[in-house]
């Protein structure tokens, strides 16, 4: 795969990531442990806790974020992932990748990646993983 | 260095426990026989010889067709409880049109809208041989009440003789769980303490709160902090009541009831609570004076613990729940949630569901557990252990009481910042492999050895929600409908108790959605300080 996000580098700043669960389930932990993680990592996270999709959309735009985080853990990810991503395309946004953390089967990893999430965390990862991928795929930010 | 020894929640443990750890100890004040004060070796004085803990999952999904099967099955199985447990936009008190619900109408649970959804979801359930509980958030809790009563009576069953709990834990507005469009807990505490005030009257068998601290643990907490956030919890509806002064606290007291978590450290669990019966005891009778001793039974439902599991080797959970509810019966408890191995997947399936409910028969039936009560009882190191952590407990409610009691310490932001603290604080033990995970942290595989089947719900649930939303509104009397609703909210304003009117609206067939309304209208939505 190649590295179709290099505008991120280009910015001169930490990567800025909203975190955010799509739809009313009220789960926090995942989202609140890899927020802090990110920060820790020195990145900026905007937490979005529970938005609609198009208030998803919304923020991304407002907030100027490089990523997209979204937490599912209802089992309703392939559903919610959909509605995001068309709330998002709806907004114009097309160049915003979005990466899903939660409880989701291995085997919907490939239908999710197919519909355009550029990475699925599971739970059990440990969090250098995740900092580790948004720092070597996003790279780190270029000095200005 | 020598290696130090600790209990999940940080208490040194030493190699031996010996008589001279208890030289403080008092038989007759600290430990007592079953079902004697202070209760500690249990609420009942032969415990599970007289009646085995009720096995009950956690259950519901898709729409009450669905779950009304899946009750037929769980009864079949030999499960002798029953839950509700609702879909997220029923939880939040929204209705399944309600644009906010669209992507989780049935999905984690049953939606439940109407009377009508809970005529269906309990056609043909022998109401009089079980006792259910309404697992929600504390909002829709009072009209959710009314729909079960409301229910049976149409059934034909006087609504004193039922038995079962609604959940009613004010913690579930925003402390350990974000909700949208929620009153404040202040206004919605108010509901709650009117639904056990009209209940004691009503349905003496039925327990209108479940004190649910088994969700406060899996936000990382620890044991101390459970039992501790627990209580405070239940004496501020005490303190409520006693400042309203409508019902005797005896009549208020004497129907509620706890859900803990049972967690990975063993001992430690077992301790918990047997620490928590005799902290209720103080509580009820030295602090508040009650006389019935119903009032001072720390009645337990104690489910496993869904954030020990892990979503790799899931079989491997299997093991967990088995060691997670044998503490949870060696400790007493009065009804027993063992979860699912696949919890950490998906919705569970028909197997792992059987698998749970045998996880607990085969304890009941072949491991001759139940022949003694309190078997640990007298233990050097389980008694030094429950003095440990009830004395450790009651320093934390010091703490929550600082911090205004709980629906303060919720309105504030303390108690998620606790939360917030707790959950980083364990995964930063995770990760650094502080705490032991096999299989995820410890003995990791490179590959995934298992592979176990995924539940897969068929999600026609929002459909059939809508249209019968529709069919029920049209259908209803909408005159009826808007006086209940208006004579509820009037209720509301004026102070009143409010359950003769959610009565009223729920049996003219108003929704779940249009009476939290009412409520939202007269109290105003509340911005939850839960930050990230």
């Amino acid at each position: 795969m190649g590295m179709p996000y290099e505008r991120v580098t280009m910015k001169g700043q930490p990567l800025r990531i909203l975190m955010v669960t799509p739809g009313l389930d009220g789960h926090w932990r995942g989202k609140v442990t890899v927020s802090q993680a990110l920060r820790d990592a020195g990145m900026e996270v905007v937490y979005g806790g529970n938005m609609a999709p198009r208030e998803i959309a919304e923020a991304a735009v407002q907030e100027d974020v490089d990523i997209i985080g979204l937490s599912i853990l209802s089992a309703a990810h392939l559903r919610l992932v959909e509605l995001t991503l068309h709330a998002l395309e709806g907004k114009g946004i097309k160049d915003i990748p979005v990466v899903v953390g939660g409880t989701i089967p291995e085997e919907d990893i490939p239908m999710l990646k197919e519909m355009g999430i550029i990475e699925v965390f599971r739970p059990g990862t440990p969090l250098r993983d995740i900092t580790s991928f948004f720092q070597s795929r996003f790279a780190r930010r270029a000095a200005p | 260095m020598e290696r130090t020894f600790c209990s999940g929640s940080g208490i040194e443990i030493k190699e031996v426990y010996a008589p001279e750890d208890l030289r403080e100890f008092d038989h007759a004040r600290d430990l007592g026989m079953p079902g004697a004060p202070p209760l500690t070796r249990g609420i009942h004085k032969n415990m599970y010889r007289g009646r085995p803990w009720s096995i009950r999952r956690y259950s519901g999904f898709g729409t009450p067709e669905e779950t009304n099967k899946l009750y037929k099955t769980e009864l079949e199985m030999g499960q002798t409880g029953l839950s509700i447990a609702v879909d997220h936009p029923t939880s939040c008190g929204l209705d399944s049109d309600n644009p906010k619900a669209i992507a989780e109408v049935g999905v984690a649970g049953v939606s439940v809208d109407s009377l009508l959804d809970m005529e269906i979801m309990f056609e043909g359930i022998p109401l009089e041989k079980v006792a259910t509980a309404i697992i929600s958030g504390p909002f829709p809790s009072a009209p959710l009440t009314a729909m079960y009563f409301l229910m049976a009576e149409k059934q034909g069953i006087d609504i004193k003789r039922l038995r079962g709990t609604s959940y009613n834990d004010v913690m579930g507005v925003g402390g350990y769980l974000w909700r949208p469009d929620q009153i404040a807990p202040r206004h919605q505490l108010r509901i709650i303490v009117d639904c056990i005030e009209w209940c004691s009257e009503v349905a003496p068998n039925w327990h209108p709160v479940n004190f649910d601290s088994y969700n406060y643990r899996e936000q990382g907490i620890n044991a101390v902090q459970e039992l501790g956030m627990l209580l405070a919890n239940a004496i501020g509806y005490i303190e409520e009541e006693k400042r309203r002064g409508r019902i005797p606290l005896d009549n208020f007291i004497r129907s509620f009831s706890f859900n803990m978590g049972a967690h990975n450290d063993f001992f430690e669990e077992i301790a918990k609570l047997r620490a928590g019966r005799r902290m209720w005891y103080a509580i009820a009778r030295d602090r508040y004076g009650t006389e019935d001793p119903r009032c001072w039974q720390f009645r337990l439902h104690v489910q496993s613990s869904g954030c020990t599991h892990t979503t790799q080797e899931p079989y491997n959970n299997l093991i967990r729940i088995a060691y997670q509810v044998l503490s949870a019966v060696l400790g007493g408890a009065q009804s027993v949630h063992g979860n699912a191995y696949d919890e950490g997947l998906c919705l569970p399936t028909e197997e792992s569901m059987l698998l749970s409910i045998r996880t607990q028969q085969l304890l009941q039936h072949e491991t001759n557990v139940i022949n003694t009560v309190d078997p640990l009882g007298g233990s050097y190191y389980i008694e030094s252990l429950t003095n440990e952590i009830e004395k450790r407990a009651w320093e934390y409610m010091k703490e929550i009481e600082r911090a205004g009691g709980i629906v303060s310490a919720i309105e504030t932001g303390w108690i998620q910042s606790e939360f917030k603290k707790a959950m980083l604080e364990h995964e930063r033990r995770v990760n650094s492999a502080e705490v032991a995970v096999v299989g995820v942290n410890l003995f990791k595989l490179p590959r995934e050895p298992y592979k176990v089947p995924i539940f897969r719900p068929d999600l026609k649930a929002p459909e059939v929600q809508v249209e019968r939303l529709e069919r029920v509104r049209r259908e209803r009397d909408t005159a009826r409908v808007t006086q209940a609703l208006r004579d509820l909210r009037q209720a509301t304003l004026d102070g009143e108790n409010v359950m003769p009117g959610v009565m009223e609206a729920v049996k003219a067939y108003a929704t779940l959605g249009e009476i939290c309304d009412t409520w939202r209208e007269a109290q105003g939505i509340w911005e939850c300080p839960m930050r990230g």
